[in-house]
């Protein structure tokens, strides 16, 4: 009844939109992104189809960060997020047999080639809140000016 | 000098609004939760807590079950003899699957012997304690144990020890099978309902080393070319053994008394008894 859990990536590639040129108002943006995929089985090669899936993050081993289940080959597909680094871990169960894998990310700035469970550095799923140091200084700059432009508006003369 | 007025105006108000959205616009959903408060790659805190090791033969051992090939089996007995139970904090994580020697970054070892009932308690029985002890805070993501012949008590001479009542199309036949394989077992991460070995300072954590009987008698419930069943022994073949309405045989008579085929089942069987709930481990058999 053992089985074992194979890995593969999905969707390798720079993260970024890209906007197709179409003529007549309908926009389909896509991008590219990258995550990763696990694949379970039994030791007999049957799919572990419907079980169910468990992904916990570097920083909570005891909250699902994420839950599903798996697709008729066994399939299951998510995007880890690169601002938490770590090991993440995908643990499977059906009918009272289950294991669980831990799959190694990378931290958003670090080398990723070569790394078959890295995720590449930019991520889909970021945190609230979080700005980096630049925008964090950008947005206070744009502040300050949306406050001076709207003194200026609202402080002009009437005509 | 309005229509400038009021372009740099927006101008500002655009630039704040975008960024706003910017700052957000990629979150995600779904929540990441907390941080931890351990780190389970170093285990190097000074911090300590306890650390609860239990045993459990799950529901097949306190509920009795259905052999695959229709026994009705109950225990009243079920010792098993422990020793060298270690439990470590490994990063990587030791992977049984892909075997290779445990290399903890903290651990603790329990090295005395001791012996269980997994059987004790009620039908609702909790698994049973078998040490607490303090422990480093930090991810126990591992767990070994060997099963060497006990020294003293019930069971003494065996390092697994099997007693209670089969019954069939109204024949009741009491068992007792004594084992004298050494086992040992290197384990991974505990799977199951809830997530266990993640020790907080001052707080409580648990591990379990978990036994499946199913392996050896089968399952009635699942189907019969199921993995569990088409791998497994069976009751019969012991049964067959009996003498005076009693089945009562050790290693050597079952080795005797088997066929070949089912003997070679027996053996393989006995190294895959070892879980960490339904995790699996390195099974390794030290003697027959």
């Amino acid at each position: 009844m053992r089985y074992a859990l194979g890995l593969l990536l999905v969707g390798l590639g720079s993260l970024g939109w890209e906007t197709p040129g179409l003529a007549h108002g309908v926009h389909i943006q896509h991008r590219v992104i990258s995550g990763i995929e696990i694949q379970a089985r039994y030791d007999s090669g049957e799919p572990m189809q419907a079980a169910q899936v468990s992904i916990y993050a570097p920083g909570n081993p005891s909250d699902p960060w994420l839950k599903g289940t798996t697709d008729a080959e066994g399939r299951f597909r998510f995007t880890p997020d690169a601002n938490q680094p770590g090991n993440w871990e995908v643990k499977v169960r059906q009918a009272g047999h289950g294991d669980i894998v831990s799959i190694p990310v990378a931290a958003m700035d670090g080398p990723m080639a070569g790394e078959p469970a890295t995720v590449p550095s930019a991520s889909l799923m970021k945190q609230p809140g979080e700005l980096s140091p630049v925008k964090h200084w950008v947005t206070i700059a744009a502040v300050v000016w949306g406050f001076i432009g709207t003194a200026l508006f609202f402080s002009r003369g009437k005509r | 000098m309005r229509l400038t007025q009021i372009l740099v105006g927006l101008l500002g108000l655009t630039a704040l609004a975008g960024l706003s959205a910017c700052g957000t616009g990629q979150t995600t959903a779904v929540d990441s939760g907390t941080e931890s408060t351990t780190n389970s790659a170093t285990g190097n805190q000074a911090s300590k807590g306890t650390l609860v090791i239990r045993a459990n033969g799950e529901d097949f051992v306190r509920q009795g079950f259905t052999s695959k090939d229709g026994w009705a089996i109950t225990f009243d007995h079920v010792y098993v003899s422990l020793a060298d139970i270690t439990a470590a904090q490994t990063d990587p994580p030791f992977n049984p699957e892909a075997g290779g020697k445990l290399d903890p970054k903290a651990q603790v070892v329990l090295p005395d012997p001791v012996v269980v009932d997994l059987a004790a308690g009620d039908a609702t029985a909790e698994p049973i304690l078998v040490a607490e002890t303090d422990a480093p805070a930090g991810r126990f993501n591992a767990l070994s144990w060997q099963m060497p012949l006990a020294k003293e008590g019930a069971s003494a001479g065996y390092s697994l020890w099997l007693q209670g009542t089969a019954t069939k199309d109204g024949q009741k036949l009491p068992f007792t099978i004594k084992v004298a394989e050494a086992l040992a077992f290197t384990c991974g991460d505990f799977v199951g309902d809830d997530r266990k070995g993640i020790l907080e300072a001052g707080g409580r954590a648990d591990l379990e080393s978990t036994f499946h009987f199913d392996h050896l008698f089968g399952d009635g419930e699942a189907p019969a070319d199921d993995d569990i069943n088409t791998g497994s022994l069976g009751f019969g073949p012991l049964a067959a053994l009996a003498k005076n309405g009693e089945v009562n045989v050790n290693s050597a008579d079952l080795k005797a008394g088997l066929s070949p085929a089912e003997h070679d089942t027996f053996i393989k069987i006995l190294p895959s008894l070892g879980h960490v709930g339904e995790g699996h481990c390195e099974e390794v058999k030290l003697t027959s």
